[in-house]
This record gives structure tokens, sequence and C-alpha cells, in this order.
């Protein structure tokens, strides 16, 4: 019999299911429970209900300017990071050339380095063009949010171009030709045929890369500078134990907000699903958050 | 020998390679403006690449590709005034039928009236008039093929080129789409240039048929000669059914060459060159040769063969006779099925005769 359909087979899953729930979960359950528990230290018992954690955190002009650093370089990373991925998850399906394996391979590899190391080879990278830059043309980029932006679309668009590729290469060549046939440019084709084809897997990507970036600490702390970013904050901010409560409560909401997007990403690309009707897939990618 | 004035298209020496492999060899024809041409072969033998050339999707490697006189060789696909209907037809799923076949329309800028009045009309054409508001998915086999057919018409090209636009319906349908085309065609003017590798299909639609093996095209002709005249081996055994027989020269009686097989058993062809001692083969078509029980007098032209029937297939309009000859060959023999022909079984020794116009030299 096999093992997934025997009586202790299933039992078997099924406890394996439940501890994988509890070890994902709890943790954050725990999170949400100190983060309306009136006392400092996370210890139990608990010591009754307060809303006074989530009320400081939100008069606390240094986290929420933090917040929205994250948010715009979430945001610019991560259309950028889509906007390149589409772009090469469309060489790599539609066109055949040499050295294909090795440029996808090439693509693909920042998957697999370190972000630590990363982050230090894009800091000496980017000191040594601001050093030549600044003795030959007298301009400073210097670091700060942008150079963070850059950092995330390095390591999120491999994410993004594993999403695309598989949706890519379901939709039929015959669709592009039939538009080319038909008198549409390359770019109308893109416009009016594979760009709305491919958009579930486009919503997908948006958001692995929103949240890859939003809550990256290793890349943020080497090139943030005075930017700092939430994940940035709030590790500054576990020295000063009465701080801690605050730090709960704005990851409760965040991680909130985050289960939000993803759910709605998810809807929504379900919908255009139906819509397109092309054979109903899998979720690619639409939980990767 | 190409590029008259009245072509709709003409390839002048056309190849495409793929890698080493050579697709379509020195391809050289013309269609004419408002026929059915057909490229007929099997699968492999370069006819879709030959279509896709048409349409822009492939560049020749030599040759050029006239559309209506100009040379359009090298002119991208959504430059050139042809419009294709796809294999599977490619319909946007994210489209109803009407925005399906606006799509040419617009990229065009035609004026929104206009285009309304001209997409309706084109949806009544292939009678998709109710439908206007569907997705493709929501439509049968059928109805998205002519969806496909009023996308591509709908533009009014210089010719509407097909690929296989009927394999994938069942039987019937097939045939039905057959005459509707046929009838699209004829009321439109429109030059159809249709690929299939179907020959009942390609012989019942087409005005020209060009049949191509191998990269090569081998005969350029009407249904009725690419059938009865066929120009290569290939062609013979391609188009139709082909009773190939071993033929020694006995006897040669003017152009006309005699293989004796016994008293009362001989094989004719019409030979220009021959000489006692040659051989070759020869080829006569199944619905050619009459059967006839043994002893009945038989007609002194023509060739005459005795055999065994070893197989009777009814087919319904026709009954199929495979015979075993005295010769050793294994011929066929189509007969209208009447009492005659049920009365005839397996064992039963019969006489085949065929006249020498049929017959022809294969190689």
């Amino acid at each position: 019999m096999d093992i997934a359909t025997s009586r202790n087979g299933l039992r078997a899953l099924r406890g394996f299911f439940g501890l994988l729930v509890v070890f994902l979960y709890a943790p954050i359950l725990i999170l949400a429970i100190f983060s309306f528990n009136d006392g400092v230290l996370p210890t139990f018992p608990l010591k009754g209900f307060t809303l006074r954690w989530y009320e400081q955190f939100l008069s606390n002009p240094e986290l929420l300017e933090a917040l929205r650093t994250s948010a715009r370089v979430a945001a610019v990373s991560s259309i950028l990071a889509v906007s390149l991925g589409v772009l090469a998850a469309i060489v790599m399906v539609r066109r055949r050339f040499r050295g294909k394996a090795a440029a996808s391979a090439f693509l693909l590899s920042p998957l697999v380095i370190p972000y630590v190391v990363f982050g230090i080879a894009l800091l000496i990278l980017f000191f040594a063009v601001d050093t030549f830059l600044q003795s030959t043309f007298g301009l400073e980029l210097g670091l700060g949010w942008r150079a963070v932006v850059i950092g995330h679309v390095v390591v999120s668009m491999p994410f993004t171009i594993l999403v695309l590729v598989p949706r890519l290469e379901r939709i039929n060549v015959a669709l592009e030709e039939a538009a080319r046939d038909l008198g549409a440019s390359g770019l109308r084709t893109f416009r009016s045929i594979t760009f709305p084809l491919i958009m579930p897997a486009i919503v997908s990507a948006l958001v692995i890369a929103f949240t890859l970036s939003f809550d990256e600490f290793a890349i943020a702390s080497f090139l943030a500078s005075t930017d700092t970013t939430y994940p940035l904050y709030l590790f500054s901010q576990l020295r000063f134990p009465t701080r801690l409560p605050q730090m709960l409560a704005v990851s409760v909401v965040v991680i909130f907000l985050s289960i939000l997007v993803v759910l709605l990403a998810e809807i929504g690309r379900r919908v255009a699903e139906r819509r397109l009707a092309v054979e109903p897939s899998t979720a690619i990618g639409g939980s990767g958050a | 020998m190409s590029g008259s004035a009245n072509a709709a298209i003409s390839l002048e020496g056309v190849s495409k390679r793929f890698g080493s492999v050579v697709a379509v060899r020195e391809a050289s024809f013309d269609i004419r403006e408002g026929e059915f041409f057909s490229l007929l072969g099997p699968s492999g033998c370069g006819k879709t690449t030959t279509l896709r050339m048409i349409a822009g999707f492939e560049e020749p490697d030599e040759g050029r590709i006239l559309l209506r006189g100009d040379d359009v060789s090298h002119v991208p696909p959504n430059q050139r005034e042809v419009n294709m209907v796809f294999q599977q037809y490619a319909l946007f799923p994210h489209m109803g039928v009407f925005e399906n076949v606006a799509f040419g329309l617009k990229i065009k800028k035609v004026p929104r009236g206009q285009l309304r009045e001209r997409v309706m009309e084109m949806l009544k054409v292939v009678r998709l008039e109710q439908m206007e508001n569907r997705r493709p998915q929501q439509l049968s086999g059928g109805q998205q093929q002519r969806v496909a057919l009023a996308r591509a018409l709908v533009n009014d090209p210089a010719a509407l080129l097909l690929d296989e636009p009927l394999g994938a319906l069942d039987v019937k349908l097939r045939r039905q789409m057959q005459l509707e085309l046929k009838a699209i065609q004829h009321d439109l003017g429109t030059t159809f240039v249709y690929v299939t590798h179907d020959q009942e299909e390609a012989l019942a639609m087409s005005d020209t048929i060009a049949i191509m093996n191998d990269g090569v095209v081998e005969q350029i002709g009407s249904a009725r000669e690419v059938y009865e005249q066929p120009a290569t081996p290939f062609v013979a055994d391609f188009v139709g059914t082909l009773n190939a027989l071993e033929f020694r020269v006995d006897e040669v009686n003017g152009d006309v060459a005699i293989m004796r097989v016994s008293d009362d058993e001989r094989l004719l062809v019409s030979k220009g060159s021959g000489k006692p001692g040659d051989g070759f083969r020869v080829g006569v078509r199944p619905e050619r040769i009459r059967i006839e029980t043994d002893g009945k007098p038989t007609p002194a032209q023509g060739s005459r063969l005795k055999g065994v029937i070893a197989n009777v297939v009814y087919l319904g309009t026709l009954t199929q006779f495979h015979v075993d000859t005295s010769t050793g060959a294994s011929v066929i023999s189509n007969q209208l099925s009447d009492e005659r022909t049920d009365t005839l079984g397996p064992g039963d020794k019969v006489v085949l005769t065929w006249s020498l116009e049929h017959t022809w030299v294969l190689d």
C-alpha cells in the first residue's frame, strides 16, 4: 500500500504537517500575544491587555521613517527587479543563442551568494566607483537607500525570473506570432498579448521581490548609511529592553499587512487566471512571501 | 519561370536551412491571384517552413519571395499584407471574439465605426455574429476555427495563409469546414495558401497543389494532374493509393512495352525508349483495375493478370480487393460496391484488367 494513503502513513503525514504549522506559526502567535501584554518583559504569565505598544510605535518618528524607507526601497527595487526579470525571462524562453545555459546560470547565481558577502562586495564596489567619480567628475553617489535598491534588485531578480519563466513557457508562441502577423510591432505585441498573459506571474514576482527587499538585513546593513531601513532599525533597538514590546507591535502590523498583500495578490492572480482560463495552474510563487 | 504579372505570390529559388538540415531546397513557383493553392506533403517535408517564409516568420537563406511583385523576403511579418490562420488557431485568450477579430484593424487605426462594421460583416461571413462577446475558450473547435478565419480575413489580405487549419477537428466537422472554407474563398476571391498533409483534403479543395518531399517541390499541378499524371514516384505513391508492379520488357511494339507473364497474361505500358531486357516499375491506381470472375472474356487492349482474392475490405461505397497475382505481386482493386462485388470472396479466382492509358512508368 502507498505510504501516503495507508492509515499509519496518513497519521504520520498529518502529525508532520501539524508540527510544521506549529513551528511556522507559533512564533508569530507568541509575538502577537506579547505585543498586547501590559509588561516590558516577554514572559508568562501575562500581565493584562494593552494597546500602549501600538500607540508608542505609531508616535515614534524614527521607526515610522525607517518603515517609509523600507517601503520605498522595496517598491523601487521590486519594480526594477521585475522589469529586468521580464526582459531576462523573455530572452531565456523565446531566444535561442550560444551560451544560453551559461547566461541562465549567471542570471540565477545571486541565489547562492551569501548576502553578507554580497553586501561587502557591493560596499567595496560603490566605494571604488565613488572614488573614481569624485576624482574625475567631482560627483558623489554615496551610499544610502539608492545603493540598497541596487543591492536588492540583484538579489531579487533571480526570484522574479524563476517565477516568470514557467509562465512564459506556457504561452503558445503562436499567439505572439499571430499578433505580429496581424500587424503588431514587437512592442505592441508585448503590450497587447504577452504582458496581459503573464500578468499573474508579474504580480507574484512583485510580491516576492517586495517582501524580500522589505525585510532584507545583511545587504542593507552595509549600504544603507544613514537611510535606516525597518529591519536595521528593529535590530538596533533590540539593545534597549524597554523598546522590545514596541518592536513586537510593529512586527505584528507588518506581518499582518504582508499576509493581506499576499492574499490579495493571490486572489487577483486567480481571478486573472480564471478569466484567461489557460489551464488552471498551481500557484507559482504566490505564497513565496 | 516566375514573377509573372498576375501572381499573388512568387517564390524564386527559395532555400532555408536549420543548422545542417535543409528544410526547403530551391523552391520556385507562382501562386495566382485568387486561387486555392495547397502545399501538400508528409510531416517534415518543408511545407510549413515554406508557408512561414511567406508569412515572414522565417527568412529565406537564398532566393526571393515576391508578394504582388514586391520583394518581401526580408520584410518582417507585421509589414506584410498576408494573414495567417494558425494550426491551433492561436486566438487571444484574454480577448473576446469581437476583440480578436478587430485586433488587426485596431493596429491599422481604422476608425471605430468602420471597424465595428467590418468586424460584424466578417463575423456574419463566418456565421458567428451572435458570438461577438464570447471568449474563445467558450467556443467549440469549429467556431474557434471560424474566429481565426475571420480575424485574418477582416484585414483583406493579399493572401490568406492556412497552416493545417482543420487538423484539430474531427472527421465530420472537417468535411463541413472544407466546404465552408472553399465557399468563403470562392465568395471573397481571396488567394488561399493552404498547408496540409491530408491528400484527400488537398485534392478536394485546391485549384493547384504543390507536393513537397524532403524540402523539394516534386510537382505542381491541378488535383487531376497530380493524381493522374504524377511526375515522380513519390507523388504517385503519396497522392492516393498506388499499385506498383515490377516490369520487365519482353517486347516493344511502337511505343508500347510489353511484358508477357503467361499465354493469356501480360502487362502493357507506354514507354518512349524501351528495349527488351529493360526492367523498371509501373504504377496503376486501384480504381482503374477491373475485376472479373475467371473465364469471362476480357478486352484485347490493356493489361491482364490472373490472381486469387486474398482479402476483401468493405469500405461502404467501395469494396477493396487484395489480389495475389501470378507475378507474385499483391494488387489492390477498388470497385463500387454492388451485387457483383458482394458475391466475390477470399479464395475466388479472378482476372484483373486495366487499360494502357492508366499505366505509367514509375522509375
